[in-house]
This record gives C-alpha cells, sequence and structure tokens, in this order.
C-alpha cells in the first residue's frame, strides 16, 4: 500500500490533536480519518496515540458465513428504467448497486470503506483530490477496469446533456475536463474551489456515481447490466422481478456469500410486510414503522436499524406573511413537542433534531447546542411581540409521503395551542416538485419537503445559500452564505467546526425551517440471514449477506 | 342477429377514439410532466425541459395526439417512456395475467351465485333464502382491501394454506399457478358474487311467476323439468347482461386485488402509468381495456339474444 503524503501525515498530527484536546470523539477522528485517505496502518497508529486499544468494527454477533443459496429480498419496484446516470429513486438504486460498485461506500458510522479506489489523498489546499485506483479489478463483460473508465463516467455525470442529479452535487467542485487520468490506475480530480470533504461526492451518498464501463452507452443499462460488482442482473421484468447470480471472477474473493438475489418488486409497504411474515422473502429493503407495525413484535422477523440523517424539512417563505417576521417562524417551532412526534410517527425510532441541517451525527457539528422543545408560552409570547397576539393563521403544503400527513396532523394540533391555525392541504409527490415555471416545493409559502440522508450536510446548503436551487425558504444571510463558504473549503479542523456552529446557530435564530427529528432507516429480515445491516440512506450491500 | 353484432361492432370504433381524445385530455389537467418522473425532485428545472423534449412531450396537444394515432394504428406502440421496455408486449402480457384471474373468478362465481340466486328464489322467504341472501350480501359490502387482508394474514401468514403472492415462480405447472391464484380471486368472489346472485334470484323469482310456469306446473310437469327448462331459460337472461358488465371490472378494474397480492395484471399498470404520466402504457392499456369492456356487454347480449327467442328476431 502506498505511503501517506507529507500532507496526509500533517493532518493525522491535526486529528490527534483535537481527540487529545477533546473537540473530537474517537468515532469523529475515525470519520474524519477516512475521508482524509489514511492508511490502515496510519489510523490504527493515531488511536494508539490517542489511547485506544483498536478499531475493530467487526458486527457483533456475526456467525461463521454459509456459502450459497438465494437471498428473496421484496422492495418498491424501479419508477423508471434503470439508468445508473439518472436514477434517483430508492428501487433503481438498490438494483444498481448489486451490480455495478463506487469508488467508495458510505460506512453506517459515516466513515468510508475504499471499494473501486484503493486509497485517496488530498494536495495542500484540498484542491487536487488523487484516486489511487483497485487494480485486478475487471468489469463483468470481462474488460479490466481502470483510471479511463472512471474519467468517462465522470464525464458523463457532469455533462450536462446527461441530466443526472448528480451534477448538482458536483456545482461549482467540480467542471467538466476537471477529472483527469495520471495513469491506468490513478485519477486525479481538479476541483474549482477547494473541498475538504471531496471523496463524499464521489462515493455512495451521491448514488449515480456508480463506475461504469469507458464503453458504456447512455439508456443501455436496463438491457445490458455492467459494472464490477458482486452480483450479476440475469433478468428483469419492470415492476414484477429482478434475478441476480454471484459474479464468479468478483475482485473481494470467496465473496459474495450467496449463489444469488431473487427480488420480488411490491410498492405496499403493508404488502411486503406480510410476505415477510409468511416466508415468502427473506428480507424487506426498507421498513417504514407506518404499516409495519406487527413485524417489530414477530419472533420470526428481526429489524435493523440504522440512524439517519433522513429528514422532512417544513419551509416557511421568508418573503411572504405571515412568516416574514422570524419570530412567527420560532413561535411555530417552540409550538412542537418533538419527543411526542417520534413516538408517535416512528415508536422511538428517530432522532431529535434542531430546526438547521448541521446534525448532530456528523462528526464536525456542534454537540453543545441547545435542543429545541416545547414552550407554548414562550410561542404565545412570540407571536404577542409580531404584533399577532390573536394568531395566526397559514396554509400548509403537506406531500403524500409516508409518514408526512400524520405529522402535519398533529403538528397542526401542536399548533393550535399556541394559536396558529394551520390549514392543510394535501399533494400528490408530483404536483409538489413538479416542472418548469410551476415547482410548488420551491414556490408555496410552507410546505414539508421529504429529504434524504447525506453523508456531509455539504449538499443540504443549497436549500439555505442565497438563491441556492433549492432554497424553499427564500432565506438569505451573507453571514451564513459566509460559514458555508469557510465550512467547505477549509481544511482545518477546529475552524470548519466553528464555521459549523455559526451556521447551525443562524439557521437556529432564523428558523428559515423546522426540522423536528431524523429518521432512522429500518430493515426487517427473516431471522436467518445474516451479514446485512440497515442503510441509512435504504441502500444494498449483499456483498457479505449469507443465509445462516 | 349479424346485422346487430355488425353494427355494435362498428359502434366500437368511434367509441375508442373518442376514449383515447378523453384520456389525452386528461393527461394535460392531471399535475406533474413524464421529465419529472424519470429524472426525479432532485433535478433542475432545464434538465426536465430537456427530457419532456425528446419524449416531445413539448409540441402543441394536437399534434402529440396525431403523430400518436398514427402510430398506434399502424401497430408501432413504441417504448414505454418510464419502464423503457415495447408497450406492446407489456401490454398484452398483462392482459394474459389479468385474464388468468378473471377466468378462474369467473369459473367459480357463475356457476355458484346462479345456483345460490335459484336456490333462494324456489325457497322464496324462507330460511335458506335469508340465509344466501344476508350473507352474499354482506360479502359484496366488505371491500376487497378489507377481506383480502384478512384472508392473506388467515390463511397465509397464519395457517399457511395458500402462498401470499398470487405470481406462481417461474416455470410452474397449470395446477400451480391455479393454485397461487385461488386466494386473490376470493375477495372477487365476495365483491361478485351477492351482485350476480340477487339478479338470478330476481330473475328466477319473476320467471316462477309468468303464466307458462304456471301452465307448466298445472299440466303436472315435474318440478325440476320445469325450474330447468322452463323458467331457467328467461330467468337468465338479466344475469348475463349483469356478468358481461362485470366482465371488464374484472380483467381491467382490479388495481387493488393485483396491488395487495403483488399481481402484474393490466389494472395496477393502468393506475401506475395514469399517476406517472406514461401516455403510450396508459393509451394502450385503457384503449384494449375499453374494448374488453364493450366486447363482454356485446358477447353478453348476443347470448341474451340467443336465449331469448324475442331480441334474436328483432322483435
Amino acid at each position: 500500500m502506498t505511503e501517506d503524503t507529507p500532507f496526509q501525515q500533517e493532518y493525522a498530527d491535526h486529528l490527534r490533536h483535537e481527540v487529545l484536546n477533546g473537540h473530537m470523539t474517537r468515532r469523529q477522528l475515525l470519520v474524519r480519518a477516512s475521508v482524509i485517505g489514511l492508511s490502515t496502518t496510519a489510523v490504527a497508529r493515531l488511536l494508539a496515540a490517542c489511547g485506544s486499544k483498536s478499531a475493530g468494527t467487526t458486527a457483533p454477533g456475526t456467525t461463521q458465513p454459509k456459502m450459497g443459496g438465494t437471498l428473496r429480498a421484496t422492495m418498491v419496484s424501479p419508477t423508471v428504467a434503470i439508468e445508473p446516470t439518472t436514477m434517483y429513486d430508492t428501487g433503481s438504486i438498490a438494483i444498481a448497486q448489486q451490480v455495478a460498485e463506487y469508488l467508495a461506500w458510505v460506512n453506517n458510522d459515516l466513515t468510508l470503506r475504499p471499494v473501486l479506489a484503493e486509497k485517496w489523498s488530498p494536495d495542500a489546499a484540498a484542491q487536487v483530490w488523487t484516486f489511487n485506483l483497485r487494480k485486478g479489478v475487471a468489469f463483468q463483460d470481462g474488460k479490466p477496469f481502470g483510471a479511463d473508465d472512471v474519467v468517462a463516467t465522470m464525464n458523463i455525470l457532469l455533462d450536462p446533456k446527461t441530466v443526472s442529479a448528480a451534477i448538482a452535487s458536483f456545482q461549482g467542485i467540480l467542471s467538466p475536463g476537471g477529472v483527469v487520468k495520471v495513469d491506468d490506475a490513478t485519477v486525479a480530480f481538479h476541483l474549482d474551489q477547494p473541498n475538504a470533504d471531496f471523496p463524499y461526492l464521489v462515493a455512495s451518498t451521491n448514488y449515480d456515481c456508480l463506475i461504469l464501463p469507458s464503453t458504456y452507452k447512455l439508456g443501455t443499462w436496463q438491457k445490458n447490466p455492467v459494472g464490477t460488482g458482486p452480483f450479476m442482473m440475469t433478468a428483469y421484468t419492470p415492476k414484477q422481478s429482478a434475478t441476480f447470480k454471484k459474479n464468479p471472477k468478483y475482485w473481494q474473493s470467496g465473496m459474495p456469500y450467496l449463489d444469488g438475489i431473487q427480488v420480488t418488486f411490491n410498492e405496499q409497504t403493508q404488502a411486503q410486510g406480510l410476505a415477510l411474515q409468511a416466508g415468502s422473502v427473506d428480507m424487506m429493503l426498507y421498513t417504514p414503522v407506518q404499516g409495519s407495525q406487527a413485524l417489530f413484535t414477530d419472533p420470526n422477523v428481526k429489524v435493523m436499524t440504522a440512524p439517519s440523517t433522513m429528514h422532512r424539512e417544513l419551509a416557511m417563505r421568508v418573503d411572504t406573511a405571515p412568516f416574514t417576521d422570524k419570530r412567527v417562524r420560532q413561535a411555530l417551532a417552540y409550538s412542537i413537542d418533538r419527543p411526542a412526534l417520534i413516538q408517535a410517527l416512528f415508536n422511538g425510532k428517530a432522532e431529535l433534531a434542531d430546526d438547521n441541517v448541521f446534525f448532530k451525527q456528523y462528526p464536525l457539528s456542534a454537540q453543545d447546542l441547545p435542543q429545541r422543545a416545547q414552550d407554548i408560552t414562550q410561542a404565545k409570547q412570540l407571536l404577542t411581540a409580531a404584533g399577532m397576539p390573536n394568531g395566526v393563521n397559514a396554509t400548509l403544503f403537506v406531500e403524500e409521503y409516508e409518514e408526512i400527513a400524520q405529522y402535519a396532523t398533529l403538528l397542526q394540533a401542536m399548533a393550535k395551542q399556541a394559536g396558529i391555525n394551520l390549514k392543510l392541504n394535501q399533494v400528490t409527490l408530483t404536483y409538489w416538485y413538479g416542472s418548469g415555471k410551476n415547482q410548488p416545493w420551491l414556490q408555496a409559502p410552507m410546505g414539508i419537503t421529504d429529504w434524504t440522508f447525506r453523508g456531509v450536510p455539504d449538499q443540504y446548503f443549497a436549500a439555505f445559500v442565497t438563491n441556492g436551487i433549492w432554497n424553499s425558504s427564500k432565506f438569505s444571510d451573507p453571514a451564513f452564505d459566509a460559514a458555508v463558504k469557510g465550512y467547505l473549503t477549509t481544511v482545518d479542523e477546529t475552524k470548519r467546526r466553528e464555521y459549523a456552529k455559526t451556521g447551525a446557530t443562524i439557521l437556529m435564530d432564523a428558523t428559515p425551517v423546522i426540522i423536528p427529528y431524523t429518521i432512522s432507516v429500518n430493515r426487517a429480515m427473516r431471522q436467518n440471514v445474516q451479514g446485512v445491516t440497515s442503510d441509512p440512506a435504504e441502500f444494498l450491500d449483499l456483498t457479505t449477506a449469507f443465509l445462516a | 342477429m349479424l346485422r346487430l353484432i355488425v353494427r355494435r361492432l362498428l359502434f366500437i370504433v368511434p367509441t375508442l377514439l373518442l376514449v383515447s381524445i378523453v384520456i389525452f385530455l386528461l393527461v394535460e389537467v392531471v399535475p406533474g410532466d413524464p421529465g419529472r418522473v424519470k429524472l426525479g425532485p432532485y433535478a433542475s428545472a432545464e434538465q426536465v425541459a430537456q427530457v419532456d423534449h425528446q419524449l416531445g412531450f413539448d409540441r402543441p396537444l394536437a399534434q402529440r395526439y396525431v403523430r400518436w394515432l398514427g402510430s398506434f394504428l399502424t401497430l408501432h406502440w413504441g417504448d414505454s417512456w418510464n419502464l423503457g421496455v415495447p408497450v406492446f408486449s407489456l401490454t398484452m402480457q398483462r392482459l394474459w395475467s389479468s385474464a388468468q384471474l378473471a377466468a378462474l373468478a369467473l369459473v367459480i362465481i357463475i356457476p355458484l351465485s346462479i345456483l345460490l340466486g335459484v336456490v333462494a328464489a324456489l325457497r322464496r322467504d324462507g330460511i335458506a333464502d335469508r340465509i344466501i341472501t344476508v350473507t352474499s350480501l354482506s360479502l359484496t359490502v366488505i371491500p376487497e382491501f378489507v377481506s383480502g387482508v384478512v384472508l392473506i394474514v388467515l390463511f397465509a401468514v397464519t395457517i399457511k394454506i395458500f402462498p401470499v403472492s398470487a405470481v406462481a415462480p417461474a416455470g410452474s405447472g397449470p395446477f400451480t399457478r391455479i393454485y397461487h391464484l385461488i386466494l386473490p380471486a376470493i375477495p372477487l368472489m365476495f365483491v361478485e358474487l351477492g351482485y350476480i346472485a340477487r339478479m338470478a334470484r330476481a330473475g328466477m323469482i319473476e320467471a316462477l311467476d309468468t303464466a307458462y310456469v304456471r301452465t307448466a306446473t298445472l299440466k303436472g310437469l315435474p318440478r325440476r323439468r320445469i325450474v330447468v327448462t322452463h323458467a331457467l331459460r328467461n330467468a337468465l337472461a338479466p344475469t348475463v347482461a349483469v356478468i358481461g358488465t362485470q366482465i371488464g371490472w374484472l380483467v381491467g378494474g382490479l388495481v387493488v386485488v393485483e396491488t395487495l397480492f403483488n399481481y402484474p395484471g393490466i389494472g395496477k399498470l393502468m393506475a401506475d402509468s395514469a399517476t406517472l404520466k406514461d401516455v403510450p402504457v396508459l393509451e394502450a392499456t385503457v384503449l384494449v381495456v375499453a374494448a374488453i369492456y364493450m366486447l363482454s356487454n356485446l358477447a353478453a347480449d348476443v347470448i341474451v339474444a340467443l336465449l331469448n327467442p324475442r331480441v334474436r328476431f328483432g322483435r
């Protein structure tokens, strides 16, 4: 394995100081060390220097893997034809992830696991990131994997004509032509500006970045699925089923353990759960609490849970009455009984959030900001101070999605206590996202939108910076913009932590959005399914799965 | 008789044309657009517009319709906008699945409900009549999603006699396939039973009250012969007409049962393509189902005519 660069060694030293000074926990150190691409030996040395015994992360209770067998899984069907470069829906992503792979995978603890990249390192400014690719890997059609494939895939994603959603994440960070082949096994990413979190942008959380062969023709994946992954797709019938068999030439020797996977598509959570209880499938891709309550008490079924930053954003337009006064927005935030919501909606399987996207799960977020709690008296005082002692009326747009309708109903009752009368307007997903000049989620005075998991907060910022493409609340504050810029472009962890705290404090004070909870992702499976965990983004990695 | 059939068949064509126009207009009214469906919530408005352009969705409505109609009539149904597979084979596969489920349901429902209706009529106001009428009516009013869930929990999860999925594993023989379809057919039976049995009962009661049955009885014919040869033939006309209207529903309207039992029928395909604005699939499925509706109605009318000489000879 290549040695760490001088910059990486210097950075490791910096991380050690952070931990010894009590600014960082060991878990957070592991996350940052993996992002900056420190070698395993360097990480072990670091942990030892910080007084920790081992970096052991093996899952508890794993038994000796058993080879063979076909895992029967059920999940929502891909919404549209599967195309890895533009896919966005849970079904497509989980299917494509069996066949193709990323440069790196984001683990549940937010550390990065090298996959097709063996190692990476930034230059001192974190503006040029060099990725060393794994050697001896081949695509399922026999073509050897190398730098050309990475460059070609990235160029497809960065081409505006591809219409990939990944482009939004690369905006201002990576432009066409920025991905350069150094040699057959090395690729350099030349960024538009420094970015200390860059590896996340080419890892699993930027889910369109599956590496395809340089010969790949857009729009052909569903007919000729290709990748370097552990399974090969042998049959696919839209809305019905997908069949996979083991890739015998997979680069991780001895894996995968399974002979194959049989996926049955099923749109209904309840029907999926019944199939699992009846034993006609072994696993559900994800199991929302609403509609699956029976699974949590079934002795034949186990439910794995992964804390996530998946959340719902209630945005209030700061340029539209009655939300022009921040005290009105704060009043609504104070009217919410967050623990009650978590209990009622998720049976406790969610975590408190604090109306900003610097979630406590992220290693650089401030852990000591006060958690907002229900305070009806204060909410009423805030309304009175804002000149509305008799209360406020507003219409809340509610997306028809998972628990959001129930959430809105509970919220309505809570807000009423503070004198905020919400009228609920329930709309379908297609209506809510719309198109062209009509995109209600970016235009409505007040609405709830679903947000997926991200490994770093960076991909949420477009909802808050001035003129951000996803800015529903139309919030704009130069101080916040500066904090975000500092957070993204600085390498020094202490400074980044300060920027994160400033950003979080500004958002909490201004309250352009309310985020009461982050949802934990559940995955229900039969007791004999081993080697699979849940995933914060509902992703699926079955490389180490087996049937006991 | 032949003229009646030809006239009715000719009538189907303008009806289908009208249906296809209505669908195009409805798609226009429903919010959302195909580009957004293809790219998802995080795509920008420009990206969505680009895909809409590729699909021709940004052209004027009339132009789109004429283009679609031309290729549809020449059997170039194209690919599904969303699923990336040919519309024709997709529609036909789904139709075949739906037809199997509908056929199984009908094979059970028709004899059973007619038998129950006749028995109820013969025992009018007796205990048997009361039991049959009340039970079948109660079953009819239970929505399929309720009876379906109860049946699955009871017969597939608790006591595992039936499989939870309506789809048999690939390569199964006909008996396994039928076995997998029994559970989903039951909620359909529940819905149809009360309806058809009541029709049969009413028709039979009416027939039994006619003068010719009284004559036959006074002639001293055995009761069985009166019921089977004299009354039944006339009693069944309204029942057949009702069955004719139900076939269309059984083939194309089973969204709930198909979703619950995860059965790849044409009803679910139609519902999916309506919500996701997959116009080529929506048009194809709706037109196929509409054609089946009209053809089964026509078939029912022909059977009614065959049962009744007055209709058959056009006076």
